[in-house]
């Protein structure tokens, strides 16, 4: 064969080595600042770097950016999901871990075997011992496989790390070669050196219920058996403890679009719950808000900041020209010193807004609860924009009428969280029908996550970072937008808090029969309202919680999307992290071939629509054709008609005059030569072949020679 | 497919394709079922087509060209999502095998890079992760990552078992998460690296810390050949779209042409891969029954007979290790069993005359 090179027939081979050019790596990213920063001095010249070298530094120092941005932030959610998960199972672990020393002390008491028994193979599962085994059922509440793997891989380092000698096998291990026996043997094995004084404890993984085991197992085996069962949380719980962790209590400020988390939930649930995969499409999501928005640099390095105080590594300049970039910085041209006052406050604002946000979701989750909404649920409903009803404008006017609690009978009707169809509704349904002493309980609960500013303080030092940038140092006067920027926070959180307050009064008074005093304020507007739930006074506490949980979305439920410069902290391009994360090659292949010209983008194959051109390339032609048969596709059929669209166009030449409608007449060009029948049969070869690699078209079988069969039907 | 990907969609999305699985089957057996048979179509002869398969013209080079440019600015992205510790899948019609390998020499450069042509359909992994493994020796060597006292405690790489290798390519003791080598492997899905257990070891080199791997696939179903934990956890891919309609030359090198009369009609080429893949003793039973099918060109020879003379050269012990020989050349469809006219099973290589003699050459 021609054009094949030696390479390419050789199984593998060493492309190249490393070059030697690269240096260590920070010292060629300063160098690579210094001259950026030589550059940026004059401000044309960082406009005009038309030199490729320099472009080349650029693209350098871009990535070295781009990737310690990406490992900071990441480092930071994959070490706050596991301190999250291992909280999660400590408790279960723990009691496992107990359960052991338990057993183990059981089993002292039963006296030191005998050297006869110690020295045969395997002394504790002998007759001579009373012959059971301890035996732990941890039901894994169908965990998906991944994830099981990985937790008993964790129980195994906890245990080893509380002094058990620890064997694991999983179904993985009984492959065919080793088999069930060859396993057990090998683990056997592995005890024999300590198994003299140590007794063997049984750890079992059940998917289901803990009686499964009584159905499957023979009863003599059973009977072996002393059994205690532990329950693992379900995947969905621990989803909400990641979730709560990352997205709401914003371990970094990395945040994602509404669409984003709809994917992403999605995703979670068609891979049967697995955290392990849901991990991972965060990890995609996280590398390409890197990758792909030069503004979220500014995101890697404010925690970058926060983490090693004061060393700036990054100049004002190579910031500045990142800002530049920002596709809202275009959007709103104002003067330099306005736009760049009006980001610095945007931030600040994004910033605040956040952090209400939080709250918000995490006072809903709270009430959530009793209805078993799922945060992640309400996470993704609190982050689309279309639920944002309320306009800013209706904002002020209520915030005044709202001195009392009860001023529920606005001029609007209710407010639409009460009929809201999504998680929301239903929380505020549920807190309707909540009897008082839960409803004394969640507010406690709010009062606690809004009273709490002390730990809410720690969390804005991470905000501070963002503010000890040099940049906005220069920019606005930094360290009073640091003072204001917490001030605005604490007098949101305050505010919420306040309302509270009255409405825990209101809740006490109740408690105290002296109920009335609350709405005694306006006990015309309740009139109003209370007209059909009579005039119980546990129904008034109700919907003022209502009241509040209202009052609280429309004004602090705003997402993040519809805020000025969130693109620095939040990913939203959920087209290319399905494309990257999930792949389809199975209908992009064929769309591959399908809409051949379309991909190519050639003027010459799309002119006369989705007619066959010939001029289109021949697998594409072929799997084109092959779409008008059956199942099973005629190699001569398909040969023909295959020959028939190559032709076309010369026939067309030929009888250029009149345009044929369906050319057909094949046998016109036997003039010119043989050669280019076989030419044509070769082409028909190699795009049969084609499709064979491409897994599309199986080839003809012994009992039908004369047919291909298709594989892929529709896309 | 829909991005809020709700379940009436995706359930509308099945119940489409399975439709149109019955509707292709009613097809099939509602129109008449097409007589014609592959013999009618008046096929060249044999050589003739082989040439002009080498000689066809490529269409829309310039595009095509235009296209894998295009691709060029998508390397640094590429390269970041190496650098972050994430697999490159690149899928799409048209062979990838010019691209990888460019993105390779020129956004790779920092990297030492080994190439595994997964197409071809013998490929010995044990070697070529011996040879990873004395890459990152000698990059961790020329970057004096290595002590002197490692040095001296280095065994050779060609005695260490899999397991030992492995872990010396995860050398997760170094801190620089920037210190790898990559891996290039042209189809991934391909005839040498199919099997699973190659896929096993495939997935457990890739959550090596010092590897990184680029692969391609081409089959559409492909994916298949891994579970989650494999797909999600070490392989770890970002996948990318990359169509580039380039001829698969390489690739398709060891398909037969269907046109060419019989498949099973094995060209001298493949013969001979599949021949040097299989032991000497293989070889030369193979070789008898070449010399034996050259000397009598009509008859084919009868197992016993063979059976005799590999026994006399000392070739093999036991009819038990000749049939196990005979399977591996059925397998590969080398020999075929006809029926003698006494009823006897005689052993035949659809080969012809000449091809059988370049063979013999080859494999001496």
């Amino acid at each position: 064969m021609p054009e094949v090179e030696e390479n390419d027939l050789q199984p593998f081979f060493v492309l190249h080595k490393a070059s030697s050019r690269r240096k260590d790596r920070t010292p060629t990213a300063q160098e690579k600042l210094c001259k950026r920063n030589e550059l940026s001095t004059s401000p044309q010249s960082a406009k005009k770097l038309g030199g490729s070298r320099t472009e080349e530094c650029d693209h350098r120092l871009l990535q070295q950016l781009q990737i310690e941005a990406f490992d900071i932030v990441w480092a930071k959610i994959e070490s706050t999901i596991k301190d999250v998960l291992r909280d999660l199972k400590a408790s279960v672990f723990n009691d496992i871990q107990q359960w052991v020393l338990e057993c183990c002390n059981a089993t002292k008491l039963l006296g030191e075997p005998t050297i006869a028994e110690a020295t045969r193979s395997f002394p504790l599962l002998s007759n001579t011992t009373p012959g059971q085994l301890f035996t732990a059922f941890v039901v894994t509440r169908n965990i998906e496989f991944v994830d099981d793997v990985l937790t008993f891989e964790e129980l195994g380092h906890f245990l080893k790390s509380h002094g058990c000698h620890v064997a694991k096998l999983s179904s993985l291990e009984f492959s065919l070669k080793n088999g069930i026996a060859g396993c057990l043997k090998a683990l056997l094995r592995e005890f024999l050196g300590c198994a003299i004084d140590v007794p063997i404890i049984l750890i079992f993984g059940v998917a289901t219920t803990v009686d499964t085991p009584r159905n499957v197992l023979p009863s003599h085996a059973l009977e072996r058996l002393c059994p205690s069962s532990f329950m693992l949380g379900t995947p969905a719980e621990r989803m909400d403890a990641i979730v709560e962790a990352v997205f709401v209590k914003h371990c970094t400020m990395f945040s994602i679009g509404h669409k984003v988390a709809a994917f992403l939930r999605n995703y979670f649930i068609n891979q049967d719950g697995t955290i392990t995969s849901f991990i991972r499409a965060l990890k995609v999501a996280c590398l390409l808000h890197f990758s792909m928005e030069p503004l979220s640099l500014l995101h890697g390095r404010t925690i970058a900041e926060d983490q090693k105080e004061g060393k700036s590594a990054l100049s004002p300049g190579t910031l500045l020209k990142y800002i530049d970039e920002l596709p809202l910085y275009t959007r709103n041209q104002m003067v330099d010193h306005h736009t760049k006052k009006s980001m610095a406050e945007g931030l600040s604002e994004l910033v605040t807004v956040q952090k209400l946000w939080s709250t918000t979701v995490l006072c809903l989750y709270e009430a959530g609860k009793y209805g078993r909404v799922q945060l992640l649920d309400l996470f993704c409903e609190a982050l689309n924009q279309d639920l944002n009803l309320s306009s800013d404008s209706d904002h002020h006017v209520r915030d005044e009428r709202y001195c009392g609690l009860s001023s529920t009978s606005d001029p609007r009707p209710q407010y639409s969280i009460m009929q809201s169809s999504g998680f929301i509704g239903q929380i505020v349904r549920k807190v309707r029908d909540l009897p008082t002493g839960m409803l004394y309980h969640l507010i406690e609960s709010w009062e606690r996550l809004t009273a709490d500013i002390s730990e809410y303080n720690t969390h804005t030092a991470q905000f501070r970072g963002l503010f000890s940038l040099g940049i906005l140092e220069t920019l606005v006067a930094c360290q009073c937008l640091d003072k204001s920027l917490i001030h605005h926070i604490i007098c949101g959180i305050g505010k919420i808090h306040e309302k509270l307050k009255v409405l825990q009064s209101s809740v006490r008074c109740e408690d105290g029969k002296s109920s009335r005093k609350s709405s005694k304020d306006n006990p015309k507007r309740f009139a109003s309202r209370i007209s059909v739930s009579t005039d119980n006074d546990a129904r008034i506490l109700n919907s003022q919680a209502i009241a509040f949980l209202d009052w609280l979305v429309g004004n602090f439920l705003k997402p993040i999307e519809g805020m000025p410069f969130h693109e620095i902290l939040c990913f939203k391009n959920v087209e290319k992290l399905q494309l990257v994360l999930i792949g389809d090659p199975r209908r992009r292949i064929q769309v591959d071939l399908l809409d051949f010209h379309m991909i190519l983008r050639c003027s010459c194959c799309s002119k006369s629509g989705n007619a066959l051109l010939p001029s289109r390339h021949d697998s594409s032609i072929m799997y084109s054709l092959a779409q008008e048969h059956g199942d099973l596709i005629n190699l001569h059929d398909w040969f023909q008609s295959f020959r028939t669209i190559v032709l076309q166009h010369k026939n067309k030449r030929k009888q250029n005059t009149k345009q044929s409608p369906q050319p057909k007449k094949r046998k016109d060009t036997n003039g010119s030569a043989d050669q280019n029948e076989a030419s044509i049969q070769a082409r028909f070869c190699r795009a049969v072949t084609e499709l064979q690699i491409t897994g599309l078209v199986r080839m003809p079988s012994k009992r039908r020679p004369d047919f291909a069969q298709r594989i892929a039907f529709g896309l | 497919m829909d991005i809020n990907g709700n379940w009436d969609e995706d359930e509308d999305e099945e119940f489409e394709f399975s439709r149109n699985y019955f509707l292709a089957k009613e097809l099939a057996s509602s129109a008449k079922k097409s007589k014609h048979k592959l013999t009618d179509i008046d096929v060249v002869d044999e050589l003739e087509l082989k040439e002009a398969a080498s000689q066809i013209q490529p269409k829309h080079e310039n595009e095509i060209a235009l296209l894998l440019d295009s691709y060029k600015t998508m390397y640094p992205e590429w390269l970041l999502a190496l650098r972050c510790g994430f697999g490159l899948l690149m899928y799409g019609f048209g062979s990838k095998k010019t691209l990888i390998e460019d993105f390779a020499s020129t956004a790779l450069t920092e990297y030492s890079v080994v190439v595994i042509n997964g197409y071809l359909h013998s490929i010995n992994l044990k070697q070529v992760v011996i040879a990873l493994a004395e890459v990152l020796w000698d990059q961790m060597k020329t970057k004096r990552r290595v002590s002197y006292r490692e040095l001296q405690r280095q065994q050779p790489f060609n005695s260490q078992s899999m397991e030992e290798l492995l872990t010396f390519l995860d050398q997760a003791e170094i801190d620089d998460v920037d210190f790898f080598v990559s891996v290039v492997i042209h189809n991934i899905d391909g005839p040498g690296l199919r099997d699973s257990e190659t896929q096993q070891y495939l997935a457990r080199l890739a959550v090596c810390a010092r590897i990184r791997i680029v692969a391609s696939i081409d089959h559409v179903n492909a994916p298949l050949a891994w579970d989650k934990n494999m797909a999600h956890t070490q392989f770890n891919w970002c996948w990318y779209h990359v169509p580039t309609f380039a001829p698969y030359k390489v690739e398709g090198m060891f398909y037969p042409l269907i046109l060419a009369h019989g498949n099973a009609n094995q060209t001298v080429k493949t013969a001979t891969i599949v021949l040097l893949s299989l032991t000497r003793n293989a070889q030369s039973v193979f070789k008898v029954l070449a010399e034996h099918q050259l000397s009598h060109p009509d008859e084919g020879m009868p197992i016993s007979d063979l059976y005799s003379v590999c026994r006399e050269r000392f070739l093999v012990s036991s009819q038990v290790t000749l049939n196990s020989h005979l399977t591996e050349f059925k397998d590969h469809e080398l020999v075929k069993i006809k029926k003698h006219s006494d009823g006897q099973d005689c052993l035949h290589i659809p080969l012809t005359a000449e091809a059988l003699q370049k063979i013999v050459l080859e494999i001496n």
